[in-house]
């Protein structure tokens, strides 16, 4: 979890660290820093600096791009996507992240800057939907083959029912999750057939 | 509970040939799933499978045993399902662990199935997550009495039924030859 | 009386090839501290794929297999074993190695007829190690032709008298055993028969019958050549003395092989053609200018 993101974290970092801070925000007005852990921070930036902010990170040394991730903030209607990046020289991590509107998900590619950013934005687009300007592989299945339902890791997809749909379940006698659910203990009941035994 | 005595139809060369079949079986190298992690244990030197005569071969043209080892993805199924296909009769195809009895953990997933014989004839499952070396090499050798009894017909169930079997995976699997593009 | 010495050359090959296939499986699985299969497990193996049903991919890959097993089924039958000579004044050294060739070309002629990628590269690496150890062999057998002035196997056999070859010519023998190593395909030049490496090389596509044909045209082959080296270096002999030295030699091929790990086919070529070939030349010097023990 996020700790509060005020300066009174920044002494903790090295004096490097809080040199490269005050740079960026004096660059980029907006963005917020906070610590995770002595070596992995995360800065919050509004998404039409995020492109400037990526080159000059990737220009001063986090040139390592670990994993571009998604992640679905339904009841505020944003999608914030994570870049991680990784500098080689002082071990340190930056978790770069924007929000952007959950209902029309429109981002810009990074593939130039980094080849492998490609398959992350491929990935992020066939699981949650976001297009990415300028990544014309994205249409192209990675994962899901045939896939013709909602983009299957936001939240409003349901599983569970799309299991039930296209799977068919073993059936039982006895429904072995209630059964579960009285062992347990989180519900009161009795168990057929007598007590568990080995 | 009764059991229904099955009618063994087999001529004497079949019945020969069980039994020469039942004590060399080799497995397909084709390890799907997170039980594959207890097929080298069984296969080396503590609990020695060659013993049985079995040992694993590499090419689904010479196996004739398929081990389903865990969960299977959408995706992998249609490989299996290919690559079971292509194997020569006869056949058999055994489930290991949770996952391919009815669902396992993931129950409740978008991509992986919950019954594998709606899509495969199944001669032998064996319970656990995963199952230890111990019961696989009971399972073998369960499987292998099996041969040699005449029960183990999966391959003919196959081709019996195999519109019921064709059905079932059109329903899951949308199709089940699909071109990927890192195997153009 | 030919016809039946030719049986009984096959049927030694059968039966004692495939037992010594076993009986090298069960010493395999003793060095690595298992108890192995029982000795007739090839057997059951053979018999369990000619019941199989299994899938022909053409003419060419029927007469491929067909024209493999009759290649070295031909090479067998000149080949001395024991006290049976099937064809006595034909069996020339190099009648035999010609038709081995048959064998190995009539292979890869039915695995590249299947259309197969990998059987075709499989195949290449075959015959690229065959490039490897033919070369030193020939060389080291060819310094004791001239030394015998003779080329046919039965002669050189009752020539060498007490003293085998292999204490005549003890730097060629070994050249020969670091090329029968190769010739057998076991490890360390393994390379392109075996199963982990792009799923068995050239035999990637044979299903039943086929694959039995196969493992059949393996044993022969084996038993030709490693019968070839008994009579060359080690004096031939009656029939179980033949089997007994036999024996030996297999037992030491396998035990070599069953704690080395595999070559790269550039690695194995690159090291028959260096040192191997050394130690050929050697060996022609020495048999040349007469040094021979």
């Amino acid at each position: 979890m996020m700790n509060s993101t005020n300066d009174t974290n920044d002494t903790n970092a090295s004096l490097e660290l809080q040199r490269v801070f005050e740079e960026l925000k004096s660059m980029f007005v907006g963005c917020e820093v906070s610590q995770i852990e002595p070596t992995q921070f995360k800065l919050i930036v509004p998404s039409d600096k995020m492109l400037g902010m990526l080159t000059y990170l990737k220009g001063i040394g986090y040139s390592h791009l670990s994993i571009i991730t998604c992640v679905d903030w339904i009841d505020e209607k944003k999608f914030e996507l994570v870049y991680i990046l990784f500098n080689w020289s002082n071990g340190v991590t930056f978790l770069v992240s924007t929000f952007i509107d959950r209902d029309r998900p429109i981002f810009y590619t990074v593939k130039d800057m980094w080849p492998t950013a490609e398959y992350y934005e491929r990935d992020v687009h066939e699981f949650f939907g976001v297009e990415f300007e300028g990544n014309e592989n994205c249409k192209k299945p990675l994962m899901l083959e045939l896939w013709d339902d909602l983009p299957p890791l936001r939240k409003d997809f349901d599983p569970l029912q799309y299991s039930k749909e296209h799977f068919p379940d073993r059936t039982y006698e006895k429904d072995p999750i209630h059964e579960a659910r009285i062992i347990r203990g989180d519900i009161e009941g009795d168990i057929e057939g007598g007590e568990i035994d080995g | 509970m009764d059991k229904i005595e099955k009618i063994d139809e087999r001529g004497v060369w079949e019945k020969i040939a069980d039994q020469l079949r039942s004590r060399s079986m080799w497995m397909l190298h084709y390890c799907t799933g997170c039980g594959a992690v207890e097929l080298p244990p069984s296969t080396t030197s503590r609990f020695d499978m060659e013993r049985l005569g079995m040992g694993p071969m590499a090419t689904p043209r010479q196996a004739d045993l398929f081990l389903i080892t865990g969960y299977l993805s959408t995706k992998t199924l249609r490989r299996v399902i290919y690559t079971y296909e292509k194997m020569a009769d006869p056949k058999y195809v055994i489930g290991f662990g949770s996952c391919t009895i009815n669902g396992g953990i993931y129950y409740d997933s978008y991509s992986t199935i919950n019954r594998l014989d709606q899509y495969l004839p199944v001669d032998l499952y064996i319970a656990g997550c995963m199952p230890r070396p111990e019961a696989i090499l009971n399972a073998f050798t369960k499987l292998m009495d099996m041969i040699r009894k005449g029960e183990a017909d999966g391959w003919k169930r196959y081709k019996e039924n195999y519109e019921w079997y064709k059905q079932n995976q059109l329903r899951s699997l949308g199709e089940v030859v699909v071109y990927d593009e890192f195997h153009e | 009386m030919t016809a039946l010495k030719v049986a009984g050359i096959f049927l030694t090959a059968f039966f004692f090839g495939l037992t010594f296939e076993g009986i090298g499986r069960k010493i395999t699985a003793r060095v690595q501290r298992r108890y192995g299969p029982p000795w007739y497990q090839n057997f059951i193996d053979l018999f369990k794929t000619l019941s199989k049903h299994g899938y022909t991919h053409g003419w060419i890959f029927d007469f491929g297999v067909i024209m493999a097993l009759g290649g070295i089924i031909a090479s067998l039958g000149f080949v001395p074993v024991g006290g049976i000579v099937a064809f006595p004044g034909m069996d020339n050294f190099f009648v035999i190695v010609y038709l081995f060739t048959i064998g190995s070309l009539g292979m890869a002629m039915g695995m590249v007829g299947t259309g197969n990628p990998w059987a075709s590269i499989g195949v290449a690496r075959a015959l690229t190690l065959m490039l490897g150890y033919e070369v030193p062999y020939m060389i080291s057998i060819g310094s004791m032709l001239y030394f015998y002035r003779t080329s046919s196997i039965s002669a050189i056999m009752s020539a060498q008298g007490g003293d085998w070859n292999l204490v005549k010519f003890p730097i060629g023998a070994l050249v020969a055993l670091i090329s029968l190593q190769g010739m057998l395909g076991k490890e360390p030049f393994e390379a392109p028969m075996a199963p982990a490496e792009i799923a068995s090389g050239p035999m990637v596509e044979l299903s039943a019958k086929y694959m039995g044909l196969l493992m059949l045209m393996n044993t022969f082959m084996e038993f030709a050549e490693i019968s070839l080296f008994v009579d060359l270096f080690l004096g031939g002999g009656t029939y179980f003395v033949f089997l007994l030295k036999y024996l030996v030699v297999w037992i030491l091929v396998v035990l070599i092989s069953s704690v080395l790990p595999r070559f790269r086919i550039e690695q194995a070529v690159y090291f028959y053609w260096t040192v191997p070939i050394i130690l050929a030349f050697v060996q022609v010097f020495m048999t040349v200018n007469g040094f021979v023990f």
